[in-house]
């Protein structure tokens, strides 16, 4: 028995002892927890197994509320991968020495409080707001528009707020990027979209999975944005389990709809394992 | 080796943490942001000796939800809206108060006490209360055209309706407009409700809780629902809103302190009610935070301009009309359920 | 794409990142308690601001758990990276996937949960539960920044320290740190900020003495933002700026 040993079992039993105690724990309360019944009268829940919480999710209410979340998702990522990627791009071929600065000032902004960058998209959009005074000014409109509690609001609201999540892990992909190759194949005579779509974009592919999933998966459950920005009239499944465990007392059937999130979360970043390539697996961190 | 010192000294101090509990002088109070002005914390600390922790929630949600889960949380006072006060009377999770420790209960307006939702006040104590009505801003609507809930659902107001986000609100308003009780829980009438509520979804511009004041003073909500002490504040700040009781009758809540069956302070709980009881201070706590008094003595105390505002103080001849929220038992579940259809179907 | 183009684009970007910071901060001086319409300029909200002693020791407390949180989620996040990237043991694949479950968890669920356990475990809710959730809640996103740098690394190194008689602690401190330095720091930085960020599981796992800035603001902005509200993140933006540009200062020295 030697120190080395020592050492290893010390990282391994911290971090299983706290993952055992704070992971595990809350994560088998919560498993359980969707499978009881609920009571409202006195405890949230009662010891009584059933599967009912997960059959009520097959509602189409529910199927509803879970499509338009992926709608909204699936828009707001495209959306942040065509602002990102060519902003990804340019900074990665800018000179070296300002690219630090230039990547820390993404992110700085963000260290500020979200739901009070949130107000000061209201503060822009409102009625009597930057915008309209703005174009009233210049004489394009003659009525303020109805920017806020719009679809827009809440694309431009949630593209804001997720937008560094793509760019960083796409500018640490195509910051690796070879130039010669670049070179190369513009020496052969390949024109330019048939550069980017035959060795820019094949090369940059895990940067794009990986940033569409970081913008993705939280834009499920970013719930406030679509509250403050689109008026709430519509309810993602962020609103959903929040909801059921705040305002309807109902914890098992919160815990349900939780689970499944988790599950098909897990199953896009199947998914992503599935179409990486073997070389991307390595890289494409440890999950 | 210096990180594994720490390491050890961390997992030492963590340990030592349990050991550490409650002062004597203390008092922790538990309440809605901004719901209590800093100058009268700090001169109940000159008064009485006692420190006060002062932490704050951003809904009855939230409080039931946390004390639910840790009943030993360590509060000493909350101050839950009375439908929660009903609730958790109910299930157990509040200490019935000692009268004779609350002289200053004497000076609470009658009108406002021994109400369904605690019959004689065993376990709550009246702290601001307010009233749910419809909010006009007159340089867009006539406010002599709307006197009803079911005015809303006039198409004239298409897509321009600001609707509380409470559930609870939603469905009180609709229950009131059908010609029902606010706290109706009979599942035949709350499903007409949805109904009625499906009906009014084009005219619903927003839901908003928090925000409303903002929304209807800056003019991006003209109409809609608003709670009284809200609108008072906005109308300092745009002087076109006007506050409409409906004439179908209205729902008047009312925000009450309780000590939680767990306080570990309970003696200074007592001694903090009390004091808030106290005709100059409830006066200067109305009048700082623009919320009506319940506390009659206090009111006499006010300004005439902020006792004799109908939006926040109405006549006999109007409170008539007001229905005092209750925990209608069981409706949660119902009010979320179809909260959400209403939301999938906008 | 020319270079005006391409400039042109990143400031557009750039624009739009620190448009709201900008409306912020001019809002802050606003002259008007609720309204968010231009109604002239104030200092008052500053002055409250420097006045209201409470709302600088919530300030301190929301700093003292974020370096506090940030530190040991550090600590901890890169001991496990290293040991996922060099052992093999029992329970590995379960050990990735509590930490995906901890990603993907919707705050409130790991809120109530985190609130049930020290209920269980007859914790006094405060600074301690406050910090060992957050703690929690940053140590994935250390272990996924650190294990992705560590992809690549050869290994033949720790093979040839081991040869000339390094323990492996020797080895995690001479040559992992040093060459996962910008991955900790980065990690670090993320999980600073996740903490300073946080609502809803501090909402749930702190106590009556001890208040955060999130919680503060969130609850404050549920009756209205105040300017002071403003007033107050234009401080903390301030603070920040001057932080990083000191420390990328400081940094680039050493260098």
């Amino acid at each position: 028995m030697n120190i080395n040993r020592r050492f290893q079992y010390f990282s391994i039993g911290l971090i299983w002892v706290w993952l055992a105690i704070f992971a595990c724990i809350p994560t088998l309360l919560v498993l359980a927890t969707s499978l009881l019944s609920n009571r409202v009268d006195s405890d949230f829940i009662q010891l009584h197994l059933t599967l009912q919480n997960y059959i009520g999710l097959l509602d189409t209410v529910y199927l509803k509320i879970f499509l338009h979340s992926f709608y909204l998702s699936g828009s707001v990522t495209l959306l942040c991968l065509l602002l990102g990627y060519p902003f990804a791009y340019i900074l990665a071929r800018i000179e070296e020495k300002y690219r630090g600065l230039l990547l820390l000032l993404v992110i700085i902004p963000f260290w500020t409080s979200s739901l009070i960058r949130t107000y000061a998209i209201v503060i822009l959009l409102k009625a009597k707001g930057i915008l309209n005074a703005f174009l009233l000014w210049l004489g394009v409109i003659h009525q303020p528009l109805q920017l806020l509690y719009t679809n827009t609001a809440v694309l431009i609201g949630l593209v804001y707020t997720l937008l560094p999540f793509m760019i960083l892990p796409l500018y640490a992909n195509i910051e690796k990027l070879d130039t010669e190759l670049l070179d190369a194949a513009r020496d052969l005579g390949a024109s330019r979209p048939r550069m980017f779509f035959k060795i820019i974009l094949p090369l940059t592919w895990s940067g794009i999975l990986a940033g569409c999933m970081l913008v993705f998966l939280p834009a499920m459950s970013m719930f406030y944005i679509p509250d403050l920005l689109g008026g709430a009239k519509s309810m993602l499944v962020g609103n959903l389990i929040e909801d059921q465990f705040l305002a309807a007392h109902n914890w098992p059937s919160g815990a349900a709809v939780s689970i499944l999130l988790t599950l098909i979360m897990g199953l896009l970043l199947g998914i992503y394992w599935y179409t990486a390539s073997e070389n991307n697996k390595k890289e494409a961190t440890f999950l | 080796m210096r990180k594994m010192k720490n390491i050890i000294c961390f997992f030492i101090l963590f340990f030592l943490s349990f050991s550490a509990f409650a002062k004597p002088n203390e008092l922790n109070v538990y309440n809605w942001a901004n719901y209590m002005p800093k100058d009268i914390i700090h001169q109940f600390e000159k008064e009485t000796g006692i420190h006060v922790n002062y932490s704050t929630y951003d809904g009855n949600d939230t409080l039931y939800a946390k004390l639910k889960a840790d009943p030993r949380a360590g509060y000493d006072i909350i101050v839950p809206s009375s439908y929660f006060v009903d609730r958790m009377r109910d299930q157990n999770m509040l200490r019935v108060l000692d009268k004779s420790q609350l002289p200053n209960f004497k000076y609470l307006d009658k009108a406002l006490l021994d109400k369904s939702f605690d019959p004689g006040n065993q376990y709550s104590i009246p702290y601001f209360w307010g009233s749910t009505g419809i909010v006009v801003n007159k340089n867009y609507f006539d406010p002599n055209t709307i006197t009803k809930w079911s005015d809303l659902w006039e198409p004239r107001f298409k897509d321009q309706l600001l609707i509380l986000e409470d559930p609870h609100d939603v469905f009180s308003m609709a229950l009131i407009a059908l010609g029902y009780s606010a706290n109706d829980s009979d599942p035949q009438h709350l499903q007409q409700a949805y109904e009625k509520l499906k009906a009014l979804l084009p005219n619903i511009k927003l839901f908003n809780s928090d925000a409303a004041k903002v929304n209807y003073i800056d003019e991006d909500a003209t109409i809609g629902m608003g709670y009284s002490g809200d609108t008072y504040q906005a109308m300092t700040e745009n002087s076109n809103l006007v506050y409409i009781y409906p004439k179908e009758g209205f729902v008047v809540w009312i925000d009450c302190m309780a000590i939680p069956k767990h306080a570990p302070h309970v003696e200074n709980a007592y001694k903090f009610i009390n004091f808030l009881m106290r005709p100059d201070i409830a006066a200067k706590l109305s009048q700082e935070l623009d919320y009506a008094s319940p506390n009659e003595a206090a009111r006499d105390l006010l300004p005439k301009a902020m006792r004799e505002n109908k939006a926040i103080y109405p006549d006999d001849k109007i409170l008539a009309r007001a229905q005092f929220e209750e925990d209608s038992g069981n409706v949660d579940m119902i009010y979320e359920k179809y909260m959400e259809e209403l939301k999938v179907s906008a | 794409m020319n270079r005006l183009t391409r400039f042109a684009y990143l400031g557009a970007i750039y624009l739009f990142f620190y448009l709201p910071i900008l409306i912020l901060i001019i809002y802050s001086f606003n002259n008007s308690a609720y309204s968010m319409v231009w109604h002239g300029t104030s200092t008052i909200w500053y002055k409250q601001l420097v006045q209201d002693t409470d709302l600088q020791v919530i300030a301190l407390h929301s700093l003292t758990v974020g370096v506090l949180a940030a530190t040991f989620a550090t600590l901890i996040g890169t001991l496990t990276a290293v040991a996922l990237y060099r052992y093999s043991f029992v329970g590995k694949k379960l050990l990735r996937t509590l930490i995906f479950i901890l990603i993907v968890s919707p705050d409130i669920v790991m809120a109530i949960s985190l609130l049930i356990l020290f209920s269980t475990l007859k914790m006094t809710l405060g600074f301690w539960t406050l910090l060992l959730s957050h703690i929690t809640f940053c140590i994935p996103f250390v272990v996924v920044t650190v294990f992705s740098r560590m992809v690549g690394f050869d290994k033949n190194i720790f093979e040839a320290a081991r040869d000339l008689g390094a323990t492996d602690f020797q080895i995690f401190r001479r040559i992992f740190v040093p060459m996962l330095w910008p991955a900790i720091i980065a990690g670090w930085l993320l999980s600073f900020t996740l903490s300073l960020d946080d609502v809803i599981i501090s909402y749930f796992v702190t106590g009556p003495d001890y208040q955060i800035l999130p919680l503060q603001i969130f609850s404050m902005v549920r009756l209205g933002v105040t300017p002071e509200v403003n007033a107050l993140c234009s401080v903390m933006f301030g603070l920040t700026l001057i932080i990083v540009f000191s420390a990328q200062f400081v940094l680039r020295k050493k260098r």
